[in-house]
């Protein structure tokens, strides 16, 4: 029995019509695929930097956090009053669940914090050990150890990231508009909306895949396999915006380039080698080299109100004046010496961010001229590097006001003895110009604190203030109207600007 | 039969002691896993943190106790736990081994498959086309990193010709990161196999068979092929080691979730019970590839092996 073309016809367009209704939703939720240097090492949020992650993934949340003008605003709090000189109480929003329906209760978060307080020393930067108590659903108690005139701000800090610890050494559960639905170590998270966080179901899943190499990053999103490529190195960036096909974004961000002196290595401890040291870098040549940013004023990106408000200077000549003058003189090489010890420094940086990677031979050139030889060298886990003190020299990209407060970044990694002060920074002018920051709330006050720490930092130089960068994304057109803000603490958002 | 239970029996020995030595060197390395983990990790460093790590990870009992316990557990499918994940090493490995062991394997099949038709063709005309390419393609991986030249084709086929999808963990990204480890394998098994031929024809028999009316190809394939494909399988052998730091750069390069990334990280944070397992999987990667290549070339030829 043979069947007449047109019905055959007819039947081919409603199978075809069929399938494609079928099929259309299938293609609408096509995870974003995401790409990054990054990936948290692991789902523990109170291990080492996982709370920043956690975070940035768009996993957890905090009690208060940074919008993207960079005010503190309330993320899971709704404020904070202070009782006392050391006591604070919070109050929580109410109607907010983790990611598994629970509801976010003053005791579920006391536990995480109370665990994070305990594991993370990195915790303790602002107002030492906090203790909790969960007063009832919604409120919360925290004593400090320090007196904290801002809690908000300590609690906008990336360790303290809030989460249920869950029971049997199971994983924690988050509260963020994403929730972890399968994580591969060193390579791929994959991530679903978090059903219980608003506008789940607007939401698509994310794959996050983790690139050793920026170079292949970029070859990625040019090749279509990416909707987001976030980090593209610079020099990659401007070739891309040639490109009509391609979208390349560029923000400033909250990040500051910059060269962390070892004071306690033999010849970085003598103050004139540092100091000729920042004056020999020269950092406009750094910003072309990474084909952006400013050269940096100090420790804060430029728009923030506690930034330093001129360049810091370039001077090689008065960089050289100061070597002659400490007894280090130029050899037949080119190389200063002193006592028959050469003027040879190790300089480090890590390969996660490329654009240090790229200024690593920029500053080698710049010192050479003033003879100090350079040996340099990329290493992959570069805090455990720069912990075990064996360098000179440690290029570093840090957020230094990731809370919208300069206080956390002098408190974790310049004062005496702080769990991050990789310089071995310790002078107790400093510590007592930072303790200020205990003392008052007043937001003049505070910004006359940073410039004080900062023009103390200048004088002693444990950390060299290089370039206040600018960095690139890709989207594809699926995610034209994503916009990056935060720098790279908040890359997955809620408001993540998918197109439908 | 008894050559097999010797060959076991020395493979047997070669891997404990494999195993003994590196556990000694592992266990040596002048960093220790815990201060490593505090600093990373910024954990309070104080006593009652150090000694429970150290209890939690075995690390406060003697050497020898440790090693014994470890290959107690080792044979009975516990690998211990990663320091750093706090995962299950054998969990870790059975769900990224797979695919790192698929690209070394099939990288070295691949590069067997093409070395021997153009070692023959390099053989049967030297100086002609497939000999000048085999040379060329031997100097050629001699002097550029598989890297840089998987960057390369990366961006050839998939971002001017869009013929592949280069980091979607497919069939055909898989191909070129296989394509990528068998080139340098391919370049030396095939200078290898011609080279043998080559010899071959120098020797009185290659003369006697031509005699009888054998063309230079029939003679090569008959008489000279057999020896040649066995001085390659001993070639493979060397190549197996090769193999496995190619497959290593290509996951990196492409991003595929196997064990390299995850080694890479390990090595740093001095994560003994995965270094261990690496150094283990390793070793019984290698023998595995001798005991293979022995028996086919027992099969091959029972009086030189």
């Amino acid at each position: 029995m043979s069947i007449p073309f047109r019905p055959r016809l007819s039947g081919a367009l409603i199978a075809t019509s069929a399938l494609v209704a079928v099929a259309w939703p299938v293609a609408a939720t096509e995870p974003l695929r995401v790409g990054a240097t990054f990936i948290t090492s692991g789902v523990d949020p109170a291990k080492g930097s996982n709370g920043w992650a956690l975070t940035s993934h768009g996993v957890g949340e905090n009690l208060f956090t940074v919008d993207r003008q960079g005010k503190l605003v309330p993320e899971l709090a709704e404020k904070a009053e202070r009782t006392g000189e050391l006591t604070w109480t919070i109050t929580l929003k109410a109607g907010r669940r983790f990611s598994d329906g629970s509801p976010v209760t003053a005791a579920a978060l006391a536990a995480g914090f109370e665990r994070t307080f305990a594991n993370n020393k990195a915790a303790l930067a602002t107002g030492g050990k906090l203790s909790f108590a969960a007063a009832d659903d919604l409120t919360l108690k925290v004593s400090t150890e320090r007196p904290v005139p801002l809690i908000e701000a300590l609690f906008a800090e990336w360790p303290l990231i809030a989460y249920k610890p869950s029971a049997e050494g199971g994983q924690a559960i988050f509260t963020g508009p994403y929730e972890i639905a399968d994580f591969k170590a060193d390579a791929a998270l994959q991530l679903k909306p978090n059903t219980h966080f608003e506008g789940a179901s607007k939401r698509a899943s994310v794959t996050l895949k983790r690139f050793g190499d920026a170079q292949a990053m970029a070859l990625a999103f040019q090749s279509g396999e990416l909707d987001l490529a976030f980090g593209l190195p610079s020099e990659i960036a401007t070739r891309l915006k040639g490109d009509p096909a391609l979208t390349v974004k560029s923000f400033a961000v909250g990040y500051q380039y910059f060269a962390f002196l070892n004071t306690t290595r033999p010849v970085v401890q003598d103050k004139s080698v540092r100091q000729a040291i920042d004056l020999a870098v020269d950092r406009k040549e750094l910003a072309a080299a990474i084909n952006g940013g400013t050269p940096a004023t100090g420790a804060y990106a430029p728009y923030f109100p506690f930034a330093g408000s001129q360049a810091r200077p370039t001077d090689p000549a008065k960089a050289a004046a100061i070597l002659d003058a400490a007894g280090w003189t130029k050899g037949a090489d080119g190389i200063r010496a002193k006592d028959g010890k050469a003027l040879k420094l190790l300089a480090i940086t890590y390969p996660q961010r490329p654009d240090l990677v790229t200024m690593l031979p920029v500053v080698k050139a710049q010192l050479a001229r003033i003879g100090i030889g350079l040996d340099t060298q990329i290493v992959d886990n570069i805090s455990e590097a720069a912990a075990s003190g064996n360098f000179d020299i440690a290029l570093w990209a840090q957020h230094t006001a990731p809370s919208g407060d300069p206080a956390f970044f002098l408190n974790s990694m310049l004062r005496s003895g702080a769990s991050l002060n990789y310089t071995k920074y310790a002078s107790p002018d400093f510590d007592a110009i930072i303790d200020r920051f205990a003392t008052t709330g007043d937001p003049a006050e505070r910004i006359q604190i940073a410039l004080d720490a900062q023009a103390k930092l200048f004088d002693d130089v444990p950390v060299s203030f290089l370039v206040s960068p600018v960095w690139y994304v890709g989207v594809s057109e699926r995610l034209q109207g994503y916009e990056p803000w935060g720098s790279d603490y908040h890359v997955l958002r809620a408001d993540i600007g998918e197109s439908k | 039969m008894k050559r097999l239970a010797s060959w076991g029996l020395q493979t047997a020995l070669g891997l404990l002691v494999v195993s003994f030595a590196a556990f000694t060197i592992i266990t040596l390395m002048p960093a220790d896993p815990v201060e490593i983990a505090i600093r990373t990790w910024n954990l309070p460093a104080t006593d009652e943190t150090v000694a429970a790590l150290r209890q939690d990870w075995g690390l406060d009992r003697p050497l020898i106790s440790r090693y014994l316990r470890w290959g107690w557990d080792f044979l009975h499918g516990d690998w211990g736990r990663s320091f750093r994940t706090g995962e299950p090493v054998l969990t870790e490995f059975l769900h990224r081994l797979p695919l790192s062991l698929s690209i070394g394997i099939a990288g070295l099949c691949l590069a067997l498959m093409l070395a021997l038709p153009l070692g023959f063709a390099a053989a049967v005309k030297p100086g002609g086309l497939a000999d000048r390419f085999s040379r060329l393609l031997s100097v050629f991986t001699q002097s550029t990193p598989v890297f840089a030249t998987g960057l390369v084709l990366i961006w050839v086929f998939g971002v001017q010709l869009r013929w592949i999808r280069p980091f979607a963990n497919d069939g055909a990204s898989l191909v070129l990161a296989i394509t990528l480890v068998a080139l340098h394998s391919t370049a030396v098994l095939t200078r290898v196999y011609r080279q043998s031929l080559q010899e071959a024809a120098t020797q009185p028999w290659f003369a006697t068979a031509r005699a009888k009316g054998l063309s230079e190809t029939q003679a090569l394939w008959r008489h000279a092929h057999p020896s040649a494909f066995y001085a390659v399988l001993a070639a493979v052998h060397s190549e197996a080691g090769w193999v496995i730091g190619s497959a290593a750069a290509m996951e990196i390069l492409f991003g595929l979730p196997g064990i390299s990334q995850f080694l890479v990280q390990s090595i740093s944070m001095r994560d003994q019970m995965v270094l261990q397992s690496y150094v283990m999987v390793v070793a019984f990667w290698m023998v595995s590839v001798d005991l293979l290549a022995r028996l086919i070339m027992l099969r091959l030829e029972p009086r030189l092996t």
